[in-house]
């Protein structure tokens, strides 16, 4: 994090996929700034960019163009590119994930894969995980396998997961799309929790009724920010 | 290290039945080389005690294959050529030797063949060879007509030093009575099982007077074998004696080589076994990679490098092919008397004190060679899922 509390800024980031020999623009140009604490979502319609904005902040792919600095690292700009280590240890050390399809591990049970994370770190941490599991309602689910879950269960397991490294970012895509509106308000609002803890989370989103509770609304359309 | 096993075991866990079957291939062909190994181990440790029973460093027998008289001396039997006693004085003669005995051998066989009665005619420098040769009742031929027997063959006939027994083969032997003057003390040896009478007892009854079936000797300087050999190779030339003179040690060697060419073709075998289990292990894990793709596009989302997914796709590589491997040695070691009964079936010649037992340097060695099938046979899928992309993944590509 930089000294006056950026978490990630982008400068006309961009994103250019390549298809044979063409290529495909997903982000042209796209400014964002996050700091400590703020909850903003990312509203647009399908295939407007959300995923790829989320993608290039959370280091999980390379932009083509522009700056983008994550947690006072530059990740792209200048001339210069991350390493691929570099960013492993980015999303390791400091970014959380949370994707609609929750992706958690069949075998394991909700304590262990809240833990997952931490493997890479040569690293346990029970109490920690229980702790996590705790907040987010699961008390009684620490032994439950994913399958012995509801989908709303499964996805606090996974936003559980996503705060064991005690991230700085937490990025969110589409976390609510697969749940019931009462079950979609209680994720959304342990998002908030969370962002009021000093969290910078960045929820991308297509429902406008969830973009109304954020503290900054960023409308993506055609892979341009059109709307802060 | 905990949170790796864990989640490597259960992710092999996933699939019961299929990985099952893996470790299965892998297990069958750890315990073929197992048992291999073993065998020849066993093998050549039981014929070397067999041999050394002998208490001899040189065998003469007639001419015709050595090798075949070999098993006959070993096991006792009927052997079809003899050779004249006065070849015994021509070897006694020979300079080196610290002791030597003649030995003629027939077999009764009874009831078929189910029962056969072995008689070997000995002198009195016989036990001197022997090392120890004691007595559970009774005592060295008091008289023309007696006999001592090996404990089994006592125990066989039910009979104790005093009784009678009766030496008879239809027309070819007429019925002798025989007294027992003693019964020897369990050998594990060929002696067990055999009856043995004065040499010139059994010639007469078995009408082969003046012929002997093997000479044994037993020389004063084991370093001077292949000397006391050539001058005894030179005796039986000149007296035109047709002795057929091996080294118990040049025998040893002969049916250990020949056993190691028929190992190189059972060990390529073996081989062949080892590489169709490796590339069992290799489709399985390659499928579970394909089938784990998402999972694995966000375990790297989550922070997991490269090195990270490879060391965990090679860890359930590696657990697969050792629990294969300790599968195979456990599979060995429970069917290792199966295996010494075929062997025993299928081979023309095996030790008495033969067994397939476990020793720690094959168990190692086994462990090493799945330990290697693992590392060989996971590199490729672990390199695969290294090269995931997260973003693909997620998307749900490869």
């Amino acid at each position: 994090m930089s000294r006056n509390g950026q978490v990630a800024v982008a400068r006309g980031l961009e994103k250019v996929y390549r298809v044979g020999r063409r290529g495909s623009p997903a982000l042209c140009g796209v400014d964002l700034e996050l700091r400590a604490g703020q909850f903003a979502v990312l509203l647009g319609p399908s295939g407007a960019g959300k995923t790829t904005t989320l993608n290039l902040i959370g280091c999980l792919d390379r932009p083509t163009g522009g700056e983008l600095t994550v947690v006072g690292h530059s990740v792209h700009g200048n001339g210069s590119a991350m390493s691929e280590g570099a960013m492993d240890a980015l999303r390791r050390d400091h970014i959380g994930f949370v994707f609609s399809d929750f992706y958690l591990l069949p075998t394991l049970t909700a304590l262990e894969n809240v833990q997952v994370p931490l493997i890479w770190r040569d690293e346990a941490a029970p109490d920690r995980a229980r702790e996590l599991l705790q907040r987010v309602g699961l008390k009684h689910r620490l032994s439950h396998r994913p399958d012995e879950l509801s989908g709303g269960e499964m996805q606090r397991v996974a936003m559980a997961r996503a705060l064991i490294n005690r991230p700085t970012l937490l990025l969110a895509d589409e976390p609510t799309a697969n749940l019931d509106t009462r079950t979609r308000d209680e994720v959304f609002e342990l998002l908030r929790a969370l962002s009021r803890d000093g969290l910078a989370v960045l929820l991308a989103t297509h429902d406008t009724e969830l973009a109304e509770r954020a503290d900054t609304v960023l409308c993506i359309r055609d892979g341009i920010i059109v709307e802060d | 290290m905990s949170g790796w096993l864990r989640i490597a075991s259960k992710n092999i866990l996933r699939r019961p039945v299929r990985s099952i079957l893996t470790l299965a291939g892998v297990a069958l062909a750890v315990a073929m080389l197992f048992n291999l190994l073993q065998f020849q181990r066993g093998y050549e440790r039981g014929l070397r005690g067999e041999l050394g029973d002998l208490g001899a460093h040189i065998m003469i027998v007639p001419r015709g294959c050595p090798y075949e008289a070999a098993t006959i001396v070993l096991h006792g039997g009927k052997w079809p050529r003899y050779m004249e006693q006065d070849w015994y004085d021509i070897v006694r003669e020979t300079e080196g030797i610290a002791a030597s005995t003649g030995i003629i051998m027939d077999a009764v066989i009874r009831e078929g063949g189910a029962e056969n009665l072995i008689y070997m005619g000995i002198d009195d420098d016989y036990p001197s060879l022997r090392g120890q040769w004691e007595y559970s009742a009774g005592e060295w031929f008091d008289g023309e007509d007696t006999a001592i027997l090996g404990v089994t063959a006592a125990d066989r006939m039910g009979v104790a030093p005093g009784d009678s027994i009766t030496i008879e083969d239809g027309s070819r032997v007429p019925a002798t009575p025989v007294r027992v003057s003693g019964v020897l003390r369990r050998t594990n040896t060929q002696d067990d099982g055999l009856i043995f009478l004065p040499q010139q007892t059994l010639q007469r009854i078995f009408g082969l007077e003046e012929k002997l079936v093997v000479i044994l000797v037993k020389l004063e300087d084991v370093t001077r074998t292949e000397e006391v050999a050539s001058a005894l190779r030179q005796t039986s030339a000149d007296a035109d004696a047709g002795m057929n003179i091996f080294p118990l040690s040049e025998l040893l060697s002969t049916l250990t080589s020949l056993l190691s060419s028929t190992r190189v073709f059972v060990l390529a075998i073996v081989v062949v076994a080892l590489l169709v289990g490796g590339v069992g292990v290799l489709t399985t894990i390659l499928m579970a990679v394909y089938e784990r793709t998402r999972e694995i596009g966000m375990m790297k989302a989550m922070g997991a490098g490269r090195l990270d997914v490879f060391r965990l796709i090679w860890l359930e590589t590696l657990i697969t092919t050792l629990a294969g491997g300790v599968a195979g040695i456990a599979l060995a070691l429970v069917s290792a008397r199966g295996m010494v009964a075929l062997l025993r079936l299928v081979l023309p010649h095996t030790p008495t004190e033969f067994a397939l037992g476990f020793s720690p340097d094959t168990f190692w060695l086994c462990l090493a060679v799945s330990a290697v099938l693992g590392v060989a046979a996971g590199t490729y899928p672990a390199w695969r899922a290294a090269s995931i992309s997260p973003i693909e993944a997620i998307r749900g590509g490869v």
